[in-house]
C-alpha cells in the first residue's frame, strides 16, 4: 500500500522532471555535438512535427490519411518561394501553415463523408497528383531538379554556426507545435477526436458531428504538415517532388505506427526511427537498407503492437508476470487478464 | 387516457406522432404515437425485437423514420441532425454500453460535457483561461455525478477494467453531464445485480427530482418499471399494444400474451 503510494507520487513528479531533463539536454546538445549530429537531430524534429500532424488525423481521430507528404511538400515549396522572393520569415512561416491547411480542408470537406478504403484512396490522390504538378510548375518548384535555397543563416548578433542556429530555430518551432497540439488532444477537442474514432453513434448523441470533427482533424494535420515543410526546407535547404511523393507518405505512416499512434511521445519516437534506421541500416550494409528497415518494422510490430512508446509498459507487464509466476501461485487470484478485475462492491478482487 | 399524467406546462416534453420506420421490407415501427409529460418517467416495454431501441434511435436522430413526426419540447426534430439533438436537451444511453474502454472512467464521463464546454480548437490548444475554468468545473461535476452513482472510487480506473453493471452507471453519468431535459435510457438495469438495481432506482429518483428531468426508459425488469415509471407503453412487433400505468400493463391480457407470460411472470414486483 505504502509502496503503491510512493509509486503514485513518483509517477506524478516523473513526467515534469523528465520533460525538464529532456529540455535541458535539447538546449545543450548542439553546443557540444558535431554538425552532423546536429543535422540529424534537427531532421528528427522536422519529421516529429510531420508525424505529429499525421497522428492528429490518424492516431487521434482515427481517419486514414495517406497524403501527409503532400502537405510537407507544399509547405516546403511555399517556404522556398518565400525565401527566394525575400518575404519576411514570419509571413513565410504563416503561409506555409495556411496554404496546406486550406488544401487539406478543401479535400476533407469533399472526402470526410467517406470511410475506410474510399477515404484512403482520396488521400492518396494528393501525392499522386502533386508529384507531376510539382514537376510541371518548374518556375516555382524548380521542376524535377528541385529547389535549392540558402537561407536561415545565423544573424550577425549570435555566435552560432549554421547547424546550431537552424537546430535552435527548428527545435523551438517544433516545441511550440508540440505544446499546442498536446493541449488540443487533451481537452474538449481531443475527446471529440477520440469518440469519432471509437464510436460515431455515441459521438452523435454527445452533440459531436463526426463530419465536422474529421474535417477539423484533416485541416489540423495538413496545417501541421505544412509547418514541417517549412522546417524541412530550413534544415535540408533543398526540396524536390520526391518530398511530396506517395512513398514519403507511406514511410510516414510506417514511422507513426512504429513510434506509437495516438501518442505525442510516439510522434517523437517515430521520427527518431524515420531518421535513424536508414542511417544505421546503411552503415551495417548499404546495399540492404530497405531489407533491414523492413525487418525492424516487422520486429517492432510483433513485439510491440502499440509502438515504441509502449515499450516501458510492455517491460513492466513482462516483469510483473515473471514476479507473479515466481511467487506462490496457490492462493493467487489467478491471471485475470481479459476479465473484469473490479466489481461493484469492491475495489480489488 | 394519455394526457395529464402529472402537472405539465402544457407542452409535452416528447411527442411521437404516427412514426413508421422500415428497413427494406420489414416494418420495424408501425404508426407509433405517444406523449410524455414534462418531469415524468415513461416506461417503454415489449418483447425483444419489438422495436424499442429503434424507437429510441428515431427520437435521438440516429434513424430517420419514413413518416410521422417527433417533437421535443414542442419542436419538430425531423430535419435536426442527430448531433444537434444534444442542444435540444436530449441525452441517451445505449443498450450495449458504448464506453471508451481504454480511457479512464472520468474521461468517459467528461465526454458528456462536450456540448456545454466553450471554445474551439484555437482556445483549447492555447489553454485560454475560460477553457481551463470550464474544464475544471466539468471535472468537479463529473466527480460529483460519479459520487452520486457510487462510482467515485473508479474515476481514475480504465473503463475496460470495470464490470458490465458498472458500465451502465458510467453511461448514465456521461448522459447526465450534458444537463439534459429529456433522457432516454435503453435497458439501464440489464445485467445488474439486485443491489445495483436498487441503487439505480434510488439514483433515478433523486436525479429526476434534483434536475427536473423527463425520462423515457426501456426495461424488461418489471419491478424496476413499477418502481420508477408514471406511465408505460407496451410495444409489440413495432406497434403500440397499450398505454397506461405499469400496474395496468402487467394485468393486460394482450401484454401477457405478447410476452408469452414469460418475463412478466418472472419479474413480478415484490
Ligand atoms: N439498422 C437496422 N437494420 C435492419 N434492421 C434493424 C435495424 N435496427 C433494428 N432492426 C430490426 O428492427 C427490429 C426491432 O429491433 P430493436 O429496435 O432493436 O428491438 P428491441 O429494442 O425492442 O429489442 C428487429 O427485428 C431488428 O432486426
Ligand atoms: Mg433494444
Amino acid at each position: 500500500m505504502a509502496g503503491a503510494l510512493v509509486r503514485l507520487r513518483a509517477a506524478r513528479w516523473s513526467r515534469p522532471a523528465l520533460a525538464l531533463v529532456v529540455a535541458v539536454l535539447l538546449v545543450l546538445l548542439p553546443l557540444v555535438s558535431s554538425p552532423y549530429v546536429n543535422y540529424q537531430v534537427t531532421t528528427m524534429a522536422v519529421f516529429a512535427v510531420a508525424l505529429l500532424g499525421l497522428n492528429v488525423v490518424m492516431g487521434y481521430a482515427g481517419q486514414v490519411s495517406l497524403g501527409q507528404s503532400a502537405f510537407i511538400g507544399i509547405g516546403a515549396y511555399v517556404a522556398g518561394y518565400g525565401t527566394t522572393h525575400g518575404w519576411p520569415l514570419l509571413l513565410t512561416f504563416l503561409l506555409c501553415c495556411l496554404l496546406p491547411g486550406v488544401v487539406g480542408m478543401l479535400v476533407a470537406l469533399a472526402a470526410a463523408r467517406l470511410r475506410g478504403l474510399a477515404l484512403a484512396m482520396v488521400t492518396i490522390a494528393l501525392p499522386i497528383v502533386g508529384t507531376p504538378v510539382a514537376k510541371r510548375l518548374s518556375d516555382v518548384t524548380g521542376g524535377s531538379q528541385g529547389l535549392t535555397v540558402s537561407w536561415l543563416d545565423p544573424p550577425s548578433w549570435v555566435a552560432l554556426a549554421d547547424d546550431q542556429w537552424r537546430y535552435y530555430v527548428v527545435v523551438a518551432i517544433a516545441a511550440v507545435v508540440f505544446l499546442l497540439t498536446r493541449n488540443l488532444v487533451r481537452g474538449r477537442v481531443g475527446r471529440s477526436f477520440a469518440i469519432v474514432r471509437d464510436n460515431e453513434a455515441v459521438a452523435l448523441s454527445m452533440g459531436i458531428s463526426p463530419y465536422r470533427t474529421k474535417v477539423l482533424a484533416f485541416t489540423l494535420a495538413s496545417t501541421i504538415g505544412g509547418a514541417s515543410g517549412f522546417l524541412y526546407l530550413a534544415v535540408v535547404q533543398y526540396t524536390s517532388p520526391e518530398t511530396l511523393s506517395f512513398g514519403t507518405s507511406i514511410n510516414l505512416v510506417v514511422a507513426m505506427v512504429i513510434g506509437g499512434s495516438g501518442s505525442i511521445a510516439g510522434a517523437v519516437l517515430g521520427a527518431v526511427y524515420y531518421v535513424l534506421v536508414p542511417v544505421l541500416a546503411g552503415q551495417l550494409d548499404a546495399s540492404r537498407t530497405a531489407l533491414l528497415s523492413g525487418a525492424f518494422l516487422l520486429l517492432v510490430l510483433f513485439v510491440l503492437p502499440g509502438g515504441l512508446v509502449s515499450l516501458p509498459r510492455r517491460v513492466q507487464q513482462l516483469l510483473t508476470r515473471r514476479r507473479r509466476r515466481s511467487a506462490t501461485p496457490s492462493d493467487d487470484p489467478g491471471d485475470r487478464t481479459g476479465t473484469p478485475v473490479l466489481t461493484s462492491d469492491g475495489r480489488t478482487p | 387516457m394519455t394526457d395529464d399524467a402529472s402537472p405539465g406546462t402544457g407542452v409535452p416534453a416528447l411527442q411521437v406522432v404516427d412514426v413508421t420506420l422500415r428497413f427494406g421490407g420489414i416494418r420495424v415501427l408501425d404508426g407509433v404515437s405517444f406523449e410524455v409529460a414534462p418531469r415524468t418517467v415513461f416506461g417503454l416495454v415489449g418483447p425483444n425485437g419489438a422495436g424499442k431501441t429503434s424507437l429510441f434511435n428515431c427520437i435521438s436522430g440516429h434513424y430517420h423514420p419514413g413518416s410521422g413526426s417527433i417533437l421535443v419540447d414542442g419542436v419538430e426534430t425531423r430535419s435536426t441532425p442527430a448531433w444537434r439533438m444534444a442542444r435540444l436537451g436530449l441525452a441517451r444511453t445505449f443498450q450495449h454500453p458504448a464506453l471508451q474502454l481504454g480511457e479512464t472512467v472520468l474521461e468517459n464521463v467528461l465526454l458528456g460535457a462536450h456540448s456545454l464546454l466553450p471554445g474551439g480548437p484555437v482556445s483549447w490548444s492555447l489553454r485560454l483561461p475560460r477553457t481551463r475554468t470550464a474544464e475544471r468545473a466539468a471535472r468537479a461535476e463529473a466527480l460529483e455525478l460519479l459520487e452520486r452513482t457510487g462510482l467515485r472510487w473508479a474515476a481514475d480506473t480504465r473503463a475496460g477494467e470495470l464490470s458490465h453493471g458498472l458500465h451502465k452507471g458510467v453511461e448514465l453519468c456521461r448522459a447526465l453531464m450534458s444537463h439534459p431535459r429529456l433522457l432516454l435510457l435503453d435497458e439501464p438495469a440489464a445485467g445488474l445485480s439486485h443491489g445495483e438495481v436498487d441503487r439505480f432506482v434510488e439514483t433515478v429518483a433523486t436525479v429526476r427530482a434534483d434536475l427536473g428531468l423527463t425520462i423515457v426508459v426501456v426495461e424488461h425488469h418489471m419491478g424496476l418499471i413499477s418502481a420508477i415509471t408514471d406511465r408505460v407503453m407496451v410495444l409489440d412487433h413495432g406497434a403500440k399494444l397499450m398505454e397506461g400505468t405499469a400496474a395496468q400493463a402487467q394485468v393486460d391480457p394482450r401484454v401477457v400474451e405478447a410476452y408469452l407470460g414469460r418475463e412478466v411472470a418472472e419479474d413480478e414486483p415484490a
